[in-house]
């Protein structure tokens, strides 16, 4: 008989891995003084919890995982859609997201060359104007779409082209290489 | 980029916390603020302190990242008004760098609050990781860099990381290559490099197109002044000269001898150069494959890793034949041509300098168009390589997984993928083709047009000043007609430079890799290995922002069995890979018999560690040969001992050839199992002292399995073992098992020991192992 009720525990464990728990409105998220966040969820507070996109390029706030902040980062739940939380809550965790997920965005360019190997960009990004450089053999540049780029320098720091057909015919040109 | 050195600025103002310059031990740049924007910024150490200064970036301030900053010798002027906040050290515990996409995170407890401490880019990792480890050195009373040998501490020089012609960093430090000053005619002088072993070829390959030239050169005046003029006006003073005064039908006949001989040089010298073409093309193409080839075997695992097959597909195949094309078709005709062109000109311009004139008139609109269209062709030779890698890729991607792709009946939809790329590559091409017309139709319509113009001004000559003879016209129309050649072949040399070039830059840059894992000069030889291993605070991840492997400390002795158990992905197979050294660690270090890896001759480790892996490498051959891979001398005596104690034998001897049965990629399929044998008796064979099973009885039944289990018996004796396995009954004989999780060893001990600790990760393991085939059995 006990070798049944541990098997029991092993069955609900798994099941416990596998079901999907959806963390709403009215679980209580708080900042701490360290910059961080809290989650308190089924009675348990969780500190300095890790908040992920599960979409980040498609569907970036939509499906929200929050995971415990250790070497596991087990999950602790996921936010269906970030829009349906409180103003304050969602400010606190766009905050960590932005962090987490900062990638400047490309609104102009002003050269880009390409040198034995290399490409050495020139842009004017929502952050400020930025000079990197990106290895051409490697696939630096990720076609998310037919018009939105993600392109990785040289210590894979993120930058995005939300729109390509949203720059200027001279600057398209520029970027021809990789279109 | 920033250098790890507080600006002046800032060291005036940690005057008022009575820090001084030399107090400060270490500094690193950061560049995020908390709200996510960049700043400027560093954090720094003193022997009391963690020091952090953030500012607001000035206006129009452009931040620099790796490779792109140009190497000043003047400080940097510096605006910024620093926040300066100081951290107790004594308060500080943990300190930690967290990774997410795009930025890195100092954090720490501080006052036993966990605390964000600065964030920066991964621009700045591998300093941030460095100033931590000294931060916990310091905290814990030790040297700055303590934990690290003396002699690998040694500072690389700043002035290094740049180049020394146009002070631009190198965007990679390890190569000291800058792609700005290599210039395309060095590029172009190492491709020569290649056509010097077939020097006699091609003095004889430019003495044809000599002949040829001359003949063509030769041609019109032979047809027109000689011919009309001399000949046939009968001009008595040119026939004496070749002592046939009067015999005109005689010269007539002896002209048209010499000219038929002329055509027939023709014929003969583009044959020989037709022949010669081919033999130095293909050679050279061969080559530069091989080259190329090498290049790439010599690599890590890890170039393979980062990129697409198909891409570097592309480069073995279409790149090294496209590289050939402008040096054996163009250098010499751009020498012939360009003498043909030149010679034209002075001959005309001796006949009647007025006319040749008129005939140039149009020569340096061609060269400004040329100027302004060439750059065009460089891009677009660059977006068709792109092209054509992602096909191949593309269909790469699906031969290989064509079983996935049928049994999901998804043929219709990756055919749809394939359209895409397909037609990418077709619209590359097109504009190529398009860009080359405009070359092509410039330069025929100069051709055309001056052509004309001869004729229209030229018959004005003969018929209004009778300043020319009919035959100084028609001479000058046929020089004017024969720079069509030439001028077609410059329509078209600066597309094949172009392609010639773009191509020969991609396989250099594979030629100059310089693989990550490299020996050593004078490596240390392994030559009787007893076989001990040891970990020391191994930590290793496959890419920056993730580290799979966590400070793993394992001592395996001579001929011990090590099992290692670990939920999937929990870095086992990364453990393994590591020794063999296919990676490199990033901390810590890894020692056969006291050695570190990095120390030890390649081939000597690669011969004493075997590894039997959960992907198995079957190569187009015979069974035999594959079984005797690395290992070539094996009798056949050896291969089938080596086979049946895999217990691979009696398949293979079903097989219709045996032994010579032609197995891999297009010869007779074998099951998962039968190839997880075969590299088995590969091990066997290849008789290491270090030996390592990655899940190597994974695909094969249970009945195969004690098979092997049994012959595994007899190939760990007396060495080393390391056996991965899901399977935990596979690893009961082992002498001692670790438990992985998550990149650390969370319990280490023999079967037995494991069994009892309840709330172990083993003890579940086993348990669960066991239940579900006990319920299974029910």
């Amino acid at each position: 008989m006990a070798e049944n009720d541990s098997l029991n525990i092993y069955e609900k464990e798994a099941e416990e891995m596998t079901a999907l728990k959806k963390i709403t409105a009215e679980n209580k998220f708080e900042r701490t003084s360290g910059g961080f966040i809290n989650l308190t969820f089924e009675g348990v507070t969780y500190e300095r919890v890790k908040v992920v996109r599960l979409f980040p390029f498609t569907d970036a706030n939509k499906f929200i995982s929050i995971r415990q902040n250790n070497d596991k980062a087990k999950e602790i739940g996921i936010i269906e859609d970030l829009d349906e939380l409180n103003k304050e809550t969602k400010e606190m965790l766009e905050e960590q997201l932005r962090l987490n997920y900062f990638t400047p965005v490309i609104e102009k360019i002003y050269n880009i060359k390409d040198e034995y190997g290399y490409a050495y960009f020139h842009v004017k990004t929502d952050k400020g104007e930025c000079k990197f450089a990106i290895n051409m053999a490697s696939n630096a540049v990720t076609k998310l779409s037919d018009s939105r780029l993600i392109i990785a320098d040289l210590d894979e720091n993120r930058f995005e082209i939300r729109d390509v057909n949203a720059l200027t015919q001279k600057e398209r040109r520029k970027l021809d290489l990789f279109l | 980029m920033k250098d790890n050195k507080l600006t002046p600025n800032i060291i005036n103002k940690i005057k008022n916390y009575k820090i001084s310059e030399k107090d400060v031990l270490s500094v690193c740049p950061v560049d995020i603020s908390a709200e996510g924007e960049y700043i400027l910024g560093y954090v720094f150490l003193t022997k009391q302190y963690l020091g952090v200064c953030e500012s607001k970036v000035p206006e129009n301030y452009t931040h620099y990242f790796r490779g792109t900053k140009v190497h000043t010798k003047k400080e940097e002027e510096d605006f910024a008004e620093y926040e300066i906040k100081l951290f107790d050290l004594s308060k500080i515990e943990h300190v930690n760098v967290e990774r997410a996409i795009g930025t890195a995170c100092l954090t720490a407890e501080y006052d036993t609050e966990k605390t964000r401490i600065a964030s920066l880019s991964n621009t700045y990792l591998e300093q941030i990781n460095n100033f931590v480890r000294q931060l916990n050195n310091i905290k814990n009373g030790k040297d700055l860099d303590d934990d690290i040998p003396q002699n690998e501490n040694e500072e690389e020089n700043e002035e290094d990381l740049y180049c020394p012609i146009c002070g631009t960093m190198y965007p990679d430090a390890k190569k000291k290559v800058c792609p700005k000053c290599t210039n395309k005619g060095t590029i172009f002088f190492r491709v020569l490099r290649y056509f010097f072993k077939y020097k006699f070829q091609i003095a004889i390959l430019f003495s044809t197109y000599a002949i040829f030239a001359a003949v063509g050169i030769a041609w019109p005046y032979l047809s027109g002044t000689v011919l009309f003029d001399y000949i046939l006006e009968k001009n008595p003073d040119f026939l004496d000269r070749f002592g046939l005064g009067g015999k005109f039908v005689l010269a007539l006949g002896l002209l048209a001898i010499v000219m038929v001989g002329c055509r027939l040089i023709t014929a003969l010298t583009d044959t020989i150069q037709m022949a010669l073409m081919a033999k130095i093309a293909t050679s050279t193409v061969r080559d530069i494959k091989s080259d190329v080839f090498a290049a790439m075997s010599r690599l890590s695992l890890n170039f393979f890793t980062s990129k697409q097959t198909g891409g570097l597909m592309t480069r073995v195949i279409n790149d090294s034949n496209r590289v050939t094309e402008f040096f054996i078709d163009g250098i010499p005709s751009v020498l012939i041509q360009g003498t043909t062109i030149i010679i034209t000109f002075i001959v005309m311009y001796r006949l009647n300098w007025q006319m040749a004139l008129i005939a140039c008139i149009l020569l340096p609109l061609l060269v400004f168009m040329t100027v302004k269209l060439r750059p065009g062709l460089w891009s677009l030779s660059g977006k068709r390589h792109r092209a054509e890698k992602a096909v191949s890729s593309k269909a790469n991607d699906n031969l290989t997984g064509a079983r996935v792709v049928k049994a999901f009946g998804q043929e219709d939809a990756e055919l749809e993928r394939f359209v895409r790329p397909n037609n990418n590559l077709k619209d590359a091409e097109i504009n190529i083709v398009k860009l080359k017309n405009r070359f092509t139709i410039l330069y025929s319509l100069v051709q055309e047009v001056s052509s004309i113009w001869i004729w229209i001004i030229g018959v004005f000559f003969v018929l209004k000043t009778k300043s020319i003879d009919l035959g100084v016209l028609l001479t000058f129309v046929g020089y004017v007609a024969q720079l069509n050649g030439p001028m077609n072949f410059f329509s078209r040399v600066f597309r094949m430079w172009t392609e010639s070039i773009n191509a020969a830059q991609r396989l250099f840059e594979i030629i100059d890799s310089i693989p990550e894992i490299a020996e050593k000069e004078n490596p240390v030889r392994l030559i009787k290995p007893r076989g001990e291993i040891e970990l020391e605070n191994v930590t290793f991840g496959y890419n920056v922002s993730k580290n799979v492997l966590k400070g793993i400390n394992l001592k395996v002795k001579e001929g011990e069995v090590l099992g290692i158990v670990g939920r999937s992905g929990a870095g086992k197979s990364t453990l393994v890979n590591l020794i063999s050294r296919l990676y490199d660690v990033k901390e810590g270090s890894i020692k056969i018999d006291g050695t570190d890896v990095k120390d030890l001759a390649l081939s000597d480790l690669r011969k004493n560690v075997a590894m039997v892996s959960q992907d198995t490498y079957i190569f187009m051959g015979s069974v035999a040969k594959n079984i005797a891979y690395g290992n070539e001398g094996a009798s056949r005596e050896e291969i089938i001992k080596a086979a049946k104690l895999a217990s691979a034998h009696e398949f293979i001897s079903k097989m219709p050839d045996g032994y010579d049965t032609i197995i891999g990629a297009s010869g007779k399929d074998l099951s998962g199992g039968e190839r997880q044998r075969i590299s088995i008796a590969r091990a066997i064979l290849a008789n290491p002292k270090i030996l390592i099973l990655d899940e190597a009885t994974a695909s094969v039944d249970t009945e195969t399995e004690k098979a092997i289990q049994n012959s595994l018996k007899y190939l760990v004796k007396g060495r080393t073992t390391l056996s991965i396995a899901h399977r935990l009954s596979t690893l009961r004989d082992a002498d001692r098992l670790i438990v992985i999780d998550d990149g650390r060893i969370v319990e280490e001990g023999t079967h037995d020991e494991l069994e009892k600790i309840e709330d172990g990760i083993f003890h579940k393991l086993n348990e669960l192992q066991n239940k579900s085939l006990s319920v299974s059995n029910f």
